[in-house]
């Protein structure tokens, strides 16, 4: 009976770093039709931002985290002004390259300061043994995503109902020239929700990198998992994401603990491919109508 | 009339001027010039699919594994002759290929995409990993056959191989798309539901190009593998496709020209950035950004809005029509 346990409990831990991946893709996805390709590449600067400001500036660690975020939000709202808007009519195709593009860019730019190296990134309570309780053991890291994952989750849910920015986003979302019409700035929406998204990807990136190390490769892993989270979930579902997440994460952790190791390191491209052959639409993806 | 003439005679004293290129280089600048040219041909079948078919794949890449891997573990291991080995890895690339079209004939948009990530993403991690056959992370090395006087040891003889192989293919892909195929690919592209309506056939034609690509991409890679000498599975992921996009797009989509002048400058341009990664990446990552945005039809485009190239024609006899509609208007 342990095992399961253990193993639902770390599960839910990646699965939690997996959906706040796969909610920046879908928020982006949604709101712009952009596939982002580099997202992970986000993450990855998050975390090094936050890994700078932590070493080299000394600051304390929540601020160095926080600032990290921030850092990222306002990276996000300035690509979309500068990158994303003057071709925002254009081609899906013509979008998710220039993401392609970034992807790139931002790991030449991490590469050049910090090299090939692989760098550990301190953990926030580095002194305190697991928990224990009763028969369940848990990491501090973990319990620390889980509550972070779970806190954004709330606040993003308030933010989305009852703000007047959230509520003009999820209109921006259903209809673009309805929005503009009843005169939401949609340009403003557009860098919005970029920077929500960057943001977002940067907490993630944070979180990850205590465990699974710091290198300027690290993105492609989580958005591997990220877009098999947001494919099961239907790729245009907020709730989407985060059920495949925490799907992904459980499938994770007990196909590899059951089946084979190694399935944990191809599950991503198996679970899309799996479920894009059976299921296109994802467990909260409608079926789309065709106009002519 | 001056055009129509540098139009017809381009191509045959471009091949006479390639011809004679060995006598003024190098081994190491004949190496980069059959790098180039391999490109060429992969670009050309990333062209097919990404620019006249506008089909979104991930998976180029990862074709030219299969065929750059095909080829090497059949000459490395069963010692087939190069003459069989490379059309192989053509085609078992393209049969991969137009399995990988399986999924693409009922996804649109972003799954498209996703899918052939995935697929690419798995080919890779099975030439990593399947050690047995692939010998993994060490690679495989290309051992040096003679043919007659022809020896895979020598830059300059493989030359003339690669070239005879790049102008078969270049010709191929350019009787492609100004067939009844070409405009069924730009057809889909511009509107699936309209193209049907046409009487094409969505499925056979995705599927057909898929397979074309593939094969470029195939014989491409498995030219690739006699270039190098000595593959590894790594020289085929996410940066090696981020290659191909930018060479397809910095030259120009839907312009056959224009992945030739892609291929030139994004193979020669590394050179000079020898061993920087991070440059290297930094510098196609932000020029495939800034052509896209800046420049969408990239270099060919560019040179097709000024007029110093002609615009393609998709169908044949289309400049014949222009002038007798011409004739005819002006009488």
């Amino acid at each position: 009976m342990e095992i399961p346990l253990l193993l639902t409990a770390s599960g839910l831990a990646n699965g939690a770093l997996y959906a706040l991946v796969a909610l920046g893709l879908v928020l982006v996805y949604k709101t712009q039709d952009v596939v982002q390709f580099g997202h992970g590449e986000v993450l990855m600067i998050g975390a090094f931002i936050g890994y700078s400001l932590l070493n080299y500036l000394g600051l304390p660690y929540p601020a160095a985290m926080l600032a990290a975020v921030l850092a990222c939000g306002i990276m996000g709202f300035v690509l979309e002004r500068i990158a994303f808007r003057p071709i925002a009519y254009h081609h899906h195709i013509t979008l998710a390259m220039v993401t392609v593009g970034l992807s790139f860019a931002l790991k030449g730019i991490a590469r050049i300061p910090f090299g090939a190296d692989i760098y550990t990134f301190p953990r926030l309570f580095p002194d305190t043994p697991t928990i224990v309780w009763g028969k369940l053991i848990v990491t501090p890291q973990h319990l620390v995503t889980i509550g972070v994952a779970l806190a954004l989750t709330i606040g993003l849910f308030v933010f989305f109902r009852s703000t007047t920015m959230g509520k003009q986003m999820r209109a921006t979302q259903q209809n673009l020239t309805g929005a503009s019409i009843i005169g939401i700035n949609t340009g403003l929406i557009f860098s919005g929700t970029w920077a929500l998204a960057c943001a977002i990807g940067a907490v993630a990136g944070v979180l990850a990198a205590p465990d699974a190390l710091l290198y300027p490769d690290m993105g492609a892993r989580f958005l591997l998992k990220g877009f098999a989270a947001a494919v099961l979930g239907g790729f245009e579902s907020v709730p989407g994401a985060i059920v495949g997440g925490l799907l992904i994460g459980l499938i994770d952790n007990f196909a590899g603990f059951y089946i084979d190791t190694a399935f944990q390191e191809i599950s991503a491209y198996c679970i899309i491919i799996l479920v894009l052959f059976v299921w296109p639409y994802g467990l909260f993806g409608r079926r789309p109508t065709h106009r002519v | 009339m001056t055009r129509d003439l540098i139009h017809r005679w381009f191509a045959p004293v471009a091949i006479a001027i390639l011809l004679l290129v060995p006598l003024t280089t190098n081994s190491y600048i004949q190496f980069i010039i059959n790098q180039v040219i391999v490109y060429v041909i992969i670009a050309i079948g990333l062209n097919l699919l990404l620019g006249y078919a506008g089909q979104f794949a991930f998976a180029h890449a990862a074709m030219m594994g299969i065929g750059a891997y095909t080829a090497a573990l059949l000459m490395h291991r069963l010692g087939v002759t190069f003459w069989i080995a490379v059309p192989a890895g053509g085609f078992a690339a393209a049969a991969i290929g137009s399995l990988g079209a399986l999924p693409a004939m009922r996804m649109k948009r972003v799954y498209l995409a996703l899918m052939t990530l995935a697929i690419a993403e798995l080919i890779q991690w099975v030439l990593v990993h399947w050690k047995v056959v692939t010998l993994g992370t060490d690679g495989v090395k290309i051992p040096h056959e003679k043919f007659l006087w022809f020896t895979l040891a020598s830059d300059y003889h493989k030359f003339y191989l690669i070239l005879a192989a790049m102008a078969v293919l270049y010709v191929v892909a350019r009787r492609l798309v100004e067939s009844k195929f070409g405009r069924s690919l730009v057809a889909i592209r511009e509107n699936e539901i309209v193209a049907q309506c046409n009487g094409i056939s969505i499925a056979h034609t995705k599927a057909a190009v898929f397979a074309v690509s593939a094969f470029y991409a195939g014989i491409g890679g498995a030219l690739f593998a006699l270039v190098l000498g000595h593959i590894v599975p790594d020289g085929f992921g996410l940066f090696q496709l981020v290659v191909h996009f930018s060479i397809v797009v910095i030259g120009g989509l839907i312009s056959m020209f224009g992945s030739v002048i892609g291929a030139v400058l994004l193979t020669t341009l590394p050179e000079l950035l020898r061993g920087v990664r991070a440059l290297q990446e930094l510098i196609y990552g932000v020029l495939l950004m800034v052509f896209i945005i800046f420049m969408p039809g990239g270099i060919a485009g560019f040179a097709k809005q000024r007029g110093w190239l002609p615009d393609e024609i998709l169908v044949r006899g289309w400049r014949a029509l222009q002038a007798r509609l011409k004739r005819e208007g002006g009488s």
